[in-house]
């Protein structure tokens, strides 16, 4: 009897149309799983601290005028403004740059070298820094301060110093290896104090010197004169790095912002266009969906008669539903099925160039629970409608 | 199912007119079960519309109409489909076959929803009834005449109590009158059930208990 019922209420069926709803409902699920799928795949990149696209840190500090030079407009935060930053909706949390409230200056002695210059320290909270191992920090009485440069330093001395004074260039891992003496001479009365420092990284960053929190509060607490300075730099960590908002009250508070930008303009952008595919995705998808439900009415309309006759049969209201019901899963599923492949291909093309920028494999599981997802309520909104159509036939019967 | 019962039953259509000499609207009525029933009236006086009344596929009526004395009015879709198929038996007046599948295929979709009698069954009705060479003949290529035959056999594929058969014999000559009449009397006979035949001239030779005007 289902093979005679099928034959009925499947006459006048569109092949084109169902191709039509393939298609279009192919497409857009393989826009929207693959999203997905890219999303899971990419997600070290986002994760890792050091690349090019989780940069949503803004270093900002208040623009330097001749009023500063000549000592009449002070560059460092009152805490009214930060708390008036930290308010923002776009700020997440503000980290402060303490500076050292002393004098000192490193030496190297390396290769029958010895060099010696001023320098200036500054510390912010751990939480903000990029390259912060488990030796990030300091306890009074240790015999080694961690130190963090900014990488641009160690590249203008390679590029710049060395080979413009016959120096040896030096990498990386040379560099946390010399041993670096730090002389603090302070102006407070206390008697002057040497320590040892050793890089314990560089930051793209932070374009600073850095030293553990602890280290900054015990020793300008020793040997700072006066109380520590309020900060003339904040580290702003901002939940969308492209918010209009930000350049907007940067602009009003005649604020500047430092380093490099390009990882949030990055990882804005990556947001805007996959936003923008997603949202084309759904789009499609929901086209697709009203093609079907669109192509499934007008079959029932024209096999209305048949629909008709069948019910003064007294055959089941939902047995005539399942035939088309059969049909919409059918048709449904074949689409799922063929996303899911072309999403699988697609993928294998992008990985290999994911993996070089560090992404990795990820789980494919949120992909095919999104497309299964979709699938499902497509269906069931089909379903519902089906079964309405099939109810009201025998009510108009 | 025993009776079925019109209680001040009147088309919508009929409202405000003098139905005074009908036996059917605006009285009470009550079918029985083990009886058969001829509602004679011309063309136009509701035939159709009794029928579709109690059939449940019209519902455009004043009046109450009781299975067993349970208002129609409360069956749900899915308990008319089950009573369609287990107690109302009905052949309509435009026959509502499939003209695109054969005589068997009609007949089958019917007695494949409760298997109620053997194919062997159906071909011996199909034969006595003059359409042995039209079995497997698609239904919308044969006379009016030879659907009819189609669809009377394929109202008595199924478990009833009532038979609602609307003119099934208007295009019909006496011989297959006669042949039709003796097999729905056979087969409303060994289930016990009642035959309600509406007629405009040309009546169903079966054996009339009750007669009514409408």
């Amino acid at each position: 009897m289902k093979k005679l019922l099928r034959r009925l209420l499947h006459r006048n069926l569109s092949r084109t149309q169902l191709a039509g709803f393939v298609l279009s409902n192919f497409t857009g699920l393989a826009i929207v799983i693959l999203g997905v799928q890219f999303f899971m795949d990419a997600r070290p990149i986002w994760d890792d601290e050091e690349s090019f696209i989780r940069k949503d840190y803004l270093v900002i500090n208040k623009h330097i005028t001749a009023a500063n030079t000549l000592g009449q407009a002070s560059s460092a935060f009152t805490p009214q403004e930060i708390k008036e930053l930290e308010a923002q909706p776009w700020v997440r949390r503000v980290g402060e740059f303490t500076s050292a409230n002393y004098r000192i200056y490193a030496s190297v002695q390396t290769g029958g070298h010895h060099m010696s210059t001023y320098m200036f320290l500054e510390s912010i909270p751990t939480d903000f820094i990029d390259v912060a191992g488990d030796d990030w920090t300091f306890t009074p009485g240790d015999k080694s301060v961690p130190i963090i440069l900014s990488k641009d330093y160690l590249s203008l001395y390679n590029f710049g110093f060395a080979s413009t004074v016959g120096m040896p260039t030096i990498s990386e891992s040379a560099i946390k290896a010399i041993p670096l003496t730090l002389s603090i001479r302070p102006d407070n009365g206390q008697p002057p104090c040497d320590i040892e420092g050793h890089i314990a990284g560089f930051s793209n960053r932070l374009n600073t010197i850095l030293v553990p929190e602890q280290f900054m509060t015990w020793s300008n607490a020793t040997y700072g004169e006066g109380p520590t300075p309020p900060p003339s730099r904040l580290i702003v960590d901002v939940s969308s790095p492209g918010d209009v908002k930000i350049a907007e009250y940067l602009k009003a508070h005649d604020l500047e912002t430092a380093g490099d930008k390009s990882g949030s303009q990055a990882s804005f952008l990556v947001n805007v266009i996959a936003g923008v595919a997603l949202a084309v995705g759904v789009v499609i998808t929901l086209l697709s969906f009203f093609i079907l439900l669109l192509s499934i009415s007008l079959l029932m309309q024209k096999n209305r008669q048949k629909i008709h006759s069948l019910i003064m049969l007294g055959v089941d209201l939902k047995n005539i539903s399942a035939i088309y019901v059969r049909l919409v899963l059918g048709v449904n599923l074949l689409s799922l099925l063929l996303a899911v492949g072309g999403m699988l291909l697609m993928r294998m093309q992008y990985l290999p160039a994911l993996r070089g920028m560090g992404g990795a494999a990820g789980n494919i599981l949120p992909s095919l629970l999104t497309g299964v997802g979709i699938t499902l309520l497509l269906i069931i909104f089909n379903v519902v409608s089906i079964r309405m159509k099939v109810k009201r036939a025998f009510l108009n019967c | 199912m025993d009776r079925i019962t019109l209680d001040n039953v009147l088309p919508r259509v009929f409202e405000g007119e003098d139905l005074s000499g009908s036996q059917v609207w605006r009285s009470s009525l009550t079918f029985e079960r083990g009886r058969n029933y001829v509602v004679e009236a011309p063309s136009g006086t509701g035939k159709s519309s009794l029928c579709a009344f109690i059939y449940g596929n019209r519902r455009d009526y004043q009046g109450r109409i009781s299975f067993d004395g349970s208002d129609i009015a409360s069956i749900s879709p899915d308990a008319w489909q089950n009573l369609r198929r287990t107690q109302l038996a009905y052949l309509p007046q435009e026959l509502d076959l499939f003209p695109e599948l054969t005589a068997m295929q009609n007949v089958c979709l019917k007695n494949d929803l409760t298997g109620h009698v053997s194919h062997e069954q159906i071909r011996a009705w199909m034969t006595s009834l003059g359409l042995a060479d039209r079995i497997d003949f698609p239904v919308g290529k044969m006379s009016i005449g030879q659907q009819q035959r189609v669809a009377i056999i394929r109202a008595i594929c199924q478990p009833f109590s009532f038979l609602l058969i609307d003119e099934p014999v208007s295009h019909l000559d006496e011989r297959n009158n006669a042949l039709a009449a003796r097999i729905i009397m056979t087969e409303a006979e060994r289930q016990g059930a009642a035959i309600i035949a509406t007629s405009v001239g040309n009546r169903i030779g079966i054996t009339t208990h009750v007669e009514l005007h409408l």
